[in-house]
């Protein structure tokens, strides 16, 4: 479904470039949750948005369903992002002079046309993220948890292949958080997306088929829940 | 050490574009206020120059009702003990014998037979040649238009022929036509040796005028005078400085005024737009100072200090560009004049005022944001919530109605009134205008279209504050072209109903009854009326200032030389000897109706009841009006040397008889239509300089668009990032922000076009304007500010939508 093959990224920083990823191949199967984790500044997020379409490796490929994100151009990708890829963000990144429902109809609108499948389909997400009876509401005039839950809903509205979720529950209380991974866990059950998400929370690593550790722009370890180790491994990250 | 200055610049630069603008706007608005204060400067000094050219060192002359008057009257003048300069002066009028063949008409010439070149009490300025040599002496345009140097020779029709000695730089006494058009309406003037002219005439020992200069204030000298020459055709008058009847340039000046205050309006808002905004985006830096220990004082003297970088650098730079304006200005405007005047730029004045103004208006459009950001709260901000938003929006649009009854005062006020209150009322019409236009931006932008409209409700205040910038710059624009569209329709309406007929033809001897029978025996006259005009005549204003006019006779069966239905010569000026004035006069004299008026009469000083006030075309309304009998009786002017005549339908083959049977005494001979192109055409003129200025007013709020729009962009990095990473394309968000800058351009310019009218219905309304600005819409200037308002706004949302596109996700969604 995702491959990441022996991907590079740098950033300048001043006169200085910086290495963020240093040859990073990666795979992931179709409706695999995979958790992303590692130290600040590993590479663990420029992974995802590279992945997302939102930059471009400096050097390897990426491919999502065969499709080669960074042969294609701009408009292309801005496209296929659209329709195939859904993002969740650490800080909602919601558009605040917009209604819940505006927000999470905002990909559709930048699509074309409302649809009247469309529209049921947002009531419903609406309605499965809790936040029936809010859909005119401002989202500023929401709480941080229902804030990611318009987030996650905007995510899904085009039904897409691949979540991509950067710190999702990063901004959240332990409450708040267990019911956003409560959510996703069973849009994936529902939907069988791929997922992608990167956190420092390995209680949120949790939920996912397979942690991804990263360390200096490089993959440092992987472990599978289907692996021996797994529950020791998480049991020791949580001593 | 921290230094204030350096950290400011930092700030002030840390967004570059928007410094940009900010500053281009700063600059312009110093630029354009020199530009208009050098040339109101240099074009007083300009005028006052020529005044006193024409004045020099001259106290006093004499002069006669009988145009010409023997030397022998007054040669004691020449040896009295209080007198210490005299100057013999006689005009004749003659035609140039040219090798080309021209009309009587275009070859007129009055030359001034004058005592002494040298003497202080004229002042010519001579660029070629030397007034040593006593010769011919021809102004610059006339030497160009006949061809000739110095040495060169000139002939006078059945007079003689001279040498020219000196070229002289344009000065009143000398005031000819620069080409051969303006010839036909206008004489030539040309100066020789005194003795010449009346060697050549066989005037020997006449004179027309004496000029004198006194030893002190002559005063005692003049009343005696004064009275020596009651009952004889001489009289004395002093030599004012006062050109008001042939220069109307109050209404230019409150123009260059109102330009220069509404750029540096424009330029203070923009100021205002972009500190506010500024204040707004530092909040949490000014909270971590305040912290840290910073006093409320010290936040606002850093944002204080930021306006006085910005100010400074606008002013090195606005002023001398704006003194460089102002050169090209003047000369663009003295072409405009039909004569050849040179000019020295005054813009040591204007460049301090102007960078005074540099300073304070930004300053003063600062002090919201300045006070705001000194009263950051710590914990509020830092907090990330917002403080009370109090009910702004519903005081801003009742004052905003309250100040629309400012329609109903006919107060030069009202006009400030009127647009303050639809500045405030802006938010109102911007919301409206985004709900009436919504479908049409969906339809031309699709989605993007609907954002821009949510997207400009989202900051409301500042939008509809850009947008009324741009709609108060297109308003008073079509207010001015309204007024000058409208002004030769005005002035021509004037001059219809004032002139006193169809042709005007002037003598330089009386006209005699013979004369007149032999005129009215031409078929194509219909009527012959005399008119007396009494020139120059001195006056005092109210407060004492001498001031100097000509009055002219007005009789029962005589054309109406004003427009004044209530006053008739039967009624007010049939009693005691008393005079009507032209409005200016009677505003530059400053006393009330019934009151009496000091005039140097040549019957000497009287008191003389003013009895009304009257519009009329004479002399822009600087004159007065005398009934013709008390002309003659108690005012001591007999004489008429000027005829008004109606013509019949044709009356081609008029000129060609009338010159041919006076060209001996002719001196002019203007003709109603005459009158009008001379005083419109300059009025047509200024359109073109009305234009420049009105694209630069535009361009000046239009670059508080492209500042507006771009700090929209700017602040919604994070958002236009979300947009992309979920599914927006580079088009889709350069489609917004083009739909954002359409709505406010076109928000801006139809409200700007909807003020302006409202300001021309309440400016023709007003008794101010004394029905001389009709309601009309200026079609020409609403085409040319509906393009270029929109034309700009496009421009400026497009540089906004380029920044937009170039935003980059990764790191802007990190910071959102």
């Amino acid at each position: 479904m995702i491959s990441v093959q022996n991907v590079r990224k740098s950033f300048s920083q001043g006169q200085e470039q910086s290495r963020v990823l240093n040859g990073v191949d990666l795979n992931i199967m179709k409706g695999e949750f995979v958790a992303v984790m590692g130290p600040s500044g590993s590479g663990k997020s420029t992974l995802l948005q590279l992945i997302g379409g939102l930059d471009v490796p400096d050097d390897g490929t990426i491919e999502i369903d065969k499709e080669n994100i960074e042969a294609m151009k701009e408009r292309e990708r801005t496209i296929f992002r659209r329709e195939n890829v859904g993002f969740v963000f650490q800080n909602y990144q919601l558009l605040q002079n917009l209604s819940v429902e505006e927000n999470i109809a905002f990909p559709i609108h930048a699509g074309g046309k409302m649809s009247a499948d469309a529209k049921e389909r947002i009531n419903d997400l609406v309605a499965a993220v809790g936040l029936s009876g809010l859909e005119k509401k401002r989202v500023n005039l929401l709480s941080g948890g229902q804030q990611q839950r318009v987030a996650i809903a905007r995510a899904l509205v085009n039904k897409p292949e691949v979540l991509l979720a950067d710190e999702p529950t990063g901004n959240l209380d332990r409450a708040k958080a267990e019911e956003i991974l409560a959510l996703i866990v069973s849009f994936h059950q529902k939907y069988n997306q791929t997922i992608v998400m990167v956190t420092h929370d390995i209680f949120a690593a949790g939920f996912a088929d397979r942690i991804v550790l990263f360390k200096d722009g490089r993959i440092d370890r992987m472990i599978s829940r289907k692996d021996d180790d797994y529950a020791e491994y998480l049991a020791n990250f949580l001593a | 050490m921290l230094n204030i200055w350096l950290i400011s610049w930092r700030n002030i630069t840390r967004r570059k574009k928007r410094f940009f603008f900010t500053l281009a706007a700063m600059v312009m608005g110093v630029a354009v206020m020199a530009a208009m204060l050098v040339a109101d400067k240099t074009t007083e000094d300009v005028f006052s120059y020529y005044e006193q050219m024409y004045v020099a060192d001259a106290d006093y002359w004499i002069l006669s009702d009988n145009h010409t008057f023997p030397e022998e009257n007054i040669e004691e003048l020449g040896v009295h003990p209080e007198v210490s300069e005299t100057l013999l002066v006689l005009d004749k009028q003659a035609f140039f014998e040219l090798e080309e063949d021209r009309p009587q008409n275009e070859r007129s010439v009055r030359i001034t037979g004058v005592s002494d070149f040298s003497s202080p009490l004229i002042k010519l300025p001579v660029t070629e040649g030397s007034l040593e040599d006593e010769g011919l002496i021809l102004p610059k345009p006339v030497a160009r238009l006949l061809g000739k140097e110095i040495g060169d020779s000139v002939r006078f029709e059945g007079m003689g022929e001279l040498e020219v000695s000196a070229i002289v730089e344009y000065v009143q006494i000398l005031a000819s036509p620069a080409d051969w058009e303006g010839a036909q309406s206008a004489g030539f003037r040309v100066m020789i040796p005194l003795n010449i002219l009346q060697e050549w005439t066989g005037m020997n020992e006449e004179i027309s005028y004496m000029r004198i200069q006194t030893e002190g204030d002559g005063e005692g000298l003049f009343r005696t005078l004064q009275e020596e020459f009651q009952g004889s055709s001489e009289f004395i008058q002093p030599v004012v400085a006062d050109d008001r009847q042939s220069n109307d340039i109050g209404g230019l000046y409150t123009f260059f005024y109102l330009i220069a205050g509404l750029a540096i309006l424009i330029s203070g808002f923009i100021v205002f737009n972009m500190i506010y905004t500024s204040v707004i985006e530092r909040k949490k830096e000014f909270a971590i100072m305040k912290s840290l220990g910073y006093l409320q004082s010290s936040i606002s003297r850093l944002v204080l200090t930021e306006v006085l970088v910005l100010a400074s650098v606008s002013v090195v730079i606005g002023v001398p560009f704006g003194v460089w304006l102002g050169d090209l200005f003047m000369v663009a405007l003295l072409s405009v004049f039909a004569f050849d005047m040179v000019y020295s730029l005054n813009w040591v004045t204007p460049a301090i005022v102007s960078a005074v103004a540099g300073f304070v208006f930004p300053v003063l459009f600062s002090l919201v944001p300045i006070y705001s950001a000194g009263k950051t709260s710590i914990l509020l901000t830092l907090k990330g919530e917002k403080g009370a938003n109090s009910n702004k929006r519903t005081l801003r649009f009742a004052a905003g109605i309250v100040l629309l009854a400012f329609v109903f005062v006919d107060h030069p006020i009202s006009y400030v009134g009127i647009l303050a209150g639809i500045i405030l009322l802006f938010p109102f019409f911007l919301t409206v205008t985004s709900k009436v236009i919504r479908p049409a931006l969906s339809y031309v932008f699709g989605y993007g279209g609907s954002l821009a409209v949510q997207n400009l409700h989202y900051q409301l205040g500042r939008n509809a504050n850009t947008s009324a910038i741009l709609a108060v710059g297109v308003a008073v624009i079509l207010l001015l072209g309204a007024v000058v569209e409208s002004a030769p329709d005005g002035y021509e309406k004037e001059i219809r109903s004032t002139y006193g007929g169809d042709i005007r033809i002037s003598s330089e001897s009386p006209w005699t009854a013979e004369d007149i029978s032999h005129l009215e025996s031409y078929e194509e006259v219909k009527e012959v009326h005399e008119l007396a005009e009494a020139t120059p005549i001195t006056w005092r204003t109210v407060s004492g200032e001498y001031r100097q006019f000509s009055v002219l006779s007005i009789n029962s069966g005589g054309p109406s030389l004003y427009d004044h239905p209530d006053i008739t010569l039967n009624g007010q000026l049939a009693g005691q000897p008393s005079i009507l004035l032209g409005n200016r006069a009677y505003e530059e004299w400053g006393g009330e109706i019934g009151e009496k008026m000091i005039i140097n009469t040549p019957e000497g000083e009287q008191e003389l009841e003013v009895s009304g006030n009257v519009s009329t075309s004479h002399y822009s309304g600087y004159v007065a009006f005398m009934e013709q009998g008390q002309m003659q009786e108690a005012f001591g002017w007999g004489e008429s040397f000027d005829l008004l005549l109606s013509l019949g339908e044709d009356s081609h083959s008029f000129f060609t008889r009338v010159w041919e049977d006076f060209g001996h005494k002719l001196s002019g001979a203007e003709t109603v239509e005459d009158e009008i192109h001379s005083t419109t055409s300059a009025i047509s003129e200024m359109y073109s300089l009305i234009y420049v200025l009105m694209i630069l007013m535009i361009g000046l709020a239009s670059i508080g668009t492209a500042n507006t729009m771009l700090m929209n962009t700017v602040e919604r990095t994070s958002e236009i990032s979300t947009m992309r990473a979920v599914g927006f394309t580079v088009t889709q968000v350069k489609q917004m922000t083009l739909a954002e800058g359409l709505l406010i351009g076109i928000t801006g310019v139809f409200g700007g076009v909807i003020t302006g009218v409202l300001l021309i219905f309440t400016a023709s309304r007003s008794a101010l304007m004394e029905g001389f600005l009709a309601f009309q819409i200026p079609v020409s200037y609403v085409l040319i500010a509906v393009i270029t308002g929109l034309v700009f706004s496009l421009l400026a949302s497009w540089s906004a939508g380029s920044h937009a596109s170039n935003i980059k996700l990764q790191s802007s969604l990190k910071e959102g």
